[in-house]
């Protein structure tokens, strides 16, 4: 690879970005830059990172998932109602994660097979999969299982799922020196994500679908079983997300994770996937997904209250396409300039 | 060929299906069919169907708002402030109204001047727009509201709110405006065939302009009944609200591939939705149902439309093709019958 092409590229930009988001937040509050803080401090929006990098392939695809934001808060009720029902906590994470791949299925057999936008169908699926979320315990109670910890029914309401066990919580609080486990387990999963997307014939098959999803089935690419397997994946990541999720904030909730649109969103699109499809990379997810993660992280740091955190997600979202769609506009006048043999005046 | 008609009309399908709910529930649940019960689900619609005539404008011209309900949330807040300032009624109401029309605005120059893709630039203008309604109030609620103008929510004319005559009366007059004016087709126009519409010299920026401003109007006119309704500005005012709005018109009939849909299917689905969750009421099922059965109902109508289109169009390249072939048969039987 070229190297000094890999310096134009997107995602260099947001290294630099990076840098210079850490810099300027540290220089106003110098408590923030401090290596073991920021290694930390990821822990707080992994959620957010586990989720945007599998909802890349999707959106790679020319689709949308927003039903991830729901699958968190599914799996996460999930893990705890089966650990409340006497199963293992392992084999209750097992469980969790297959009803986000179920969950994911569902979208992706939904979308491959009809032609109804894929935002209709996951907006369809994210009040399906939060009303089932919130609803289950009830169910669990009529069929006669002891769904709610030893606190009863209102504090449940209140705290969600609690007292699940020290090894589980540990997933999320625990590190190796200075890294905690979940940054361990989002780089982890970025890695073997962009091996599949750069390496696997189903990876690259992606981009042709959100490119020219009709010239990829004359080449022979089964469109319907890649599109299922891109929101299955997203599925499994909103899904681990939510156990995570669980197990860092030591209760199992039903409404864990509902806040996470816009920061995932945000940061699959200012990562360089194109919203329209066929362009993106899991590395540029990555890495503004630490983006985004840090603003938030930096903005409280500064002593701006929460409120102001979207506000600030808001713009960096718009800003980034504004800036993003001048490059564009402007890479199109020169091309045309250059076509017409005019003398480049920029 | 008639029922095919009929068919293809999604607000009629859809109407058709909420009166059978309407009668299962009144059919369980008898004193849901009284007058006061009825008026009472529509008078809760009111805020969803205002939100979803604005979100229609956009959703006919191919594009979307996901930012609407927090132009609500924040209207509501200027609102409730100005109220609380003792700004007098009518210019409160105009202060929120224009609110709303900013925030559209602004998505509009977002998404028509700087070309950033509408789902990109409404979900910023969320954030934004919730961020800000929060640093207005400073995170608490607006309380007290003048009992003046809480009192608009309870005045009633001939039997019927005040609110409920006003909404429909904007109903009725985007209706009529959306069918017979030339300039109001243009939405339509635009989200048929946006390059067509270009060619043919209908103004394309400024109908997309339009759309999203009005959608931003819509939300603003949701918040004055809102904060009229309710009586005090939570901070998750019109949270949500976005998302159901969208279901609403999908539901009614709009398409999201633009070009397709009516004020009526935005007041369909939105009455449709409410009646949902006064049915779970009614039938006596916990209320954190709602989202479930919404959902599924909504994936439910758009896959039964997908299935009736799609037998449609097998129906109707059958008919061509069996036209084609008797019409290559008869010449050649003729020339038979000539040579015997």
């Amino acid at each position: 690879m070229n190297i000094l092409k890999w310096f134009r590229s997107w995602e260099a930009a947001l290294v630099g970005m990076l840098v210079a988001e850490i810099f300027v937040i540290g220089s106003i509050a110098p408590s923030f830059l401090n290596l073991e803080n920021l290694l930390f401090s990821t822990s707080d929006f992994m959620h957010i990172m586990l989720a945007a990098l599998p909802l890349t392939f999707v959106i790679i695809t020319g689709g949308i998932d927003v039903s991830v934001v729901s699958i968190m808060g599914l799996s996460s009720i999930t893990l705890g109602l089966s650990w409340v029902m006497g199963v293992d906590i392992y084999a209750a994470m097992g469980i969790a994660l297959l009803v986000g791949t179920a969950a994911g299925l569902l979208n992706g057999l939904l979308v491959a097979n009809t032609d109804i936008p894929p935002l209709v169908i996951t907006l369809g699926t994210l009040f399906m999969y939060r009303g089932i979320a919130t609803g289950l315990p009830g169910v669990l109670e009529i069929l006669g299982f002891k769904a709610y910890g030893a606190a009863g029914f209102s504090a449940y309401m209140y705290e969600g799922i609690t007292g699940l066990p020290g090894k589980f919580t540990e997933l999320a609080h625990g590190s190796i020196g200075w890294v905690p486990y979940p940054l361990i387990l989002v780089l982890l999963f970025a890695i073997f994500l962009a091996l599949i997307l750069q390496r696997t014939p189903f990876g690259r098959s992606l981009y042709l679908i959100g490119v020219n999803a009709d010239a990829a089935r004359f080449s022979g690419i089964p469109v319907k079983r890649t599109i299922v397997l891109a929101y299955i994946t997203s599925g499994i990541g909103a899904s681990l997300a939510g156990i995570m999720l669980a197990s860092y904030f030591t209760s199992s909730r039903s409404d864990l994770g509902s806040e996470a649109l816009l920061p995932t969103i945000t940061a699959v699109v200012l990562g360089g996937t194109s919203i329209l499809g066929g362009s993106g990379t899991v590395i540029g997810t990555l890495l503004a997904s630490l983006f985004v993660g840090f603003l938030k992280q930096g903005l409280m740091a500064m002593g701006v209250t929460s409120d102001i955190v979207p506000v600030g997600i808001g713009s960096l979202l718009v800003l980034a396409l504004v800036f993003k769609m001048a490059v564009a506009t402007l890479n199109q006048y020169r091309m045309n300039r250059h076509a017409l043999g005019v003398k480049d005046t920029i | 060929m008639k029922l095919r008609r009929l068919l293809q009309s999604r607000e009629l399908v859809v109407a058709l299906i909420l009166l059978g709910i309407i009668l299962l529930i009144g059919f369980i649940n008898p004193s849901f069919l009284k007058p006061d019960s009825l008026l009472a689900v529509l008078n809760s619609s009111l805020i969803l169907m205002l939100i979803s005539i604005g979100e229609m404008f956009v959703l006919l011209t191919r594009g979307i708002d996901v930012s609407v309900g927090a132009i609500t949330g924040l209207s509501a807040v200027i609102l409730g402030t100005a109220l609380n300032a003792n700004v007098p009624i009518p210019m409160a109401i105009t202060l929120a109204l224009l609110v709303g029309l900013a925030g559209g605005l602004v998505n509009a120059i977002g998404i028509i001047y700087f070309k950033v893709p509408p789902i990109i630039m409404t979900l910023g203008t969320l954030g934004i727009y919730r961020g800000t309604m929060l640093i207005i109030t400073e995170g608490s609620w607006i309380e007290r509201i003048p009992q003046a103008y809480k009192s608009l929510a309870s005045s009633s004319f001939g039997g019927i709110k005040l609110f409920i005559w006003i909404t429909l009366i904007i109903v009725i007059t985007v209706t009529v405006l959306t069918r017979r004016l030339k300039q109001a087709r243009y939405f339509y126009a635009v989200g048929d065939n946006e390059e067509g519409a270009y060619l043919l010299g209908i103004p394309v920026k400024l109908t997309k302009f339009l759309a999203y401003s009005l959608a931003g109007l819509f939300a603003g006119a949701a918040a004055v009944v809102f904060v009229a309704q309710i009586g005090v500005v939570p901070m998750q005012t019109g949270s949500g609200q976005e998302l159901r709005a969208i279901a609403a018109n999908v539901l009614g009939g709009v398409n999201l591939a633009g070009g397709v849909g009516s004020p009526v299917s935005a007041l369909v689905g939105a009455i449709f939705l409410n009646v949902i969750d006064s049915m779970l009421i009614f039938l006596k099922v916990p209320g954190y149902w709602n989202d479930a059965v919404a959902g599924a109902i909504l994936l439910v109508v758009v896959l039964i439309d997908y299935r009736i289109r799609q037998t449609l169009t097998v129906r109707q390249r059958q008919e061509r093709l069996q036209a084609k072939t008797i019409a290559e048969r008869t010449p050649r039987s003729l020339v038979v019958k000539e040579i015997e």
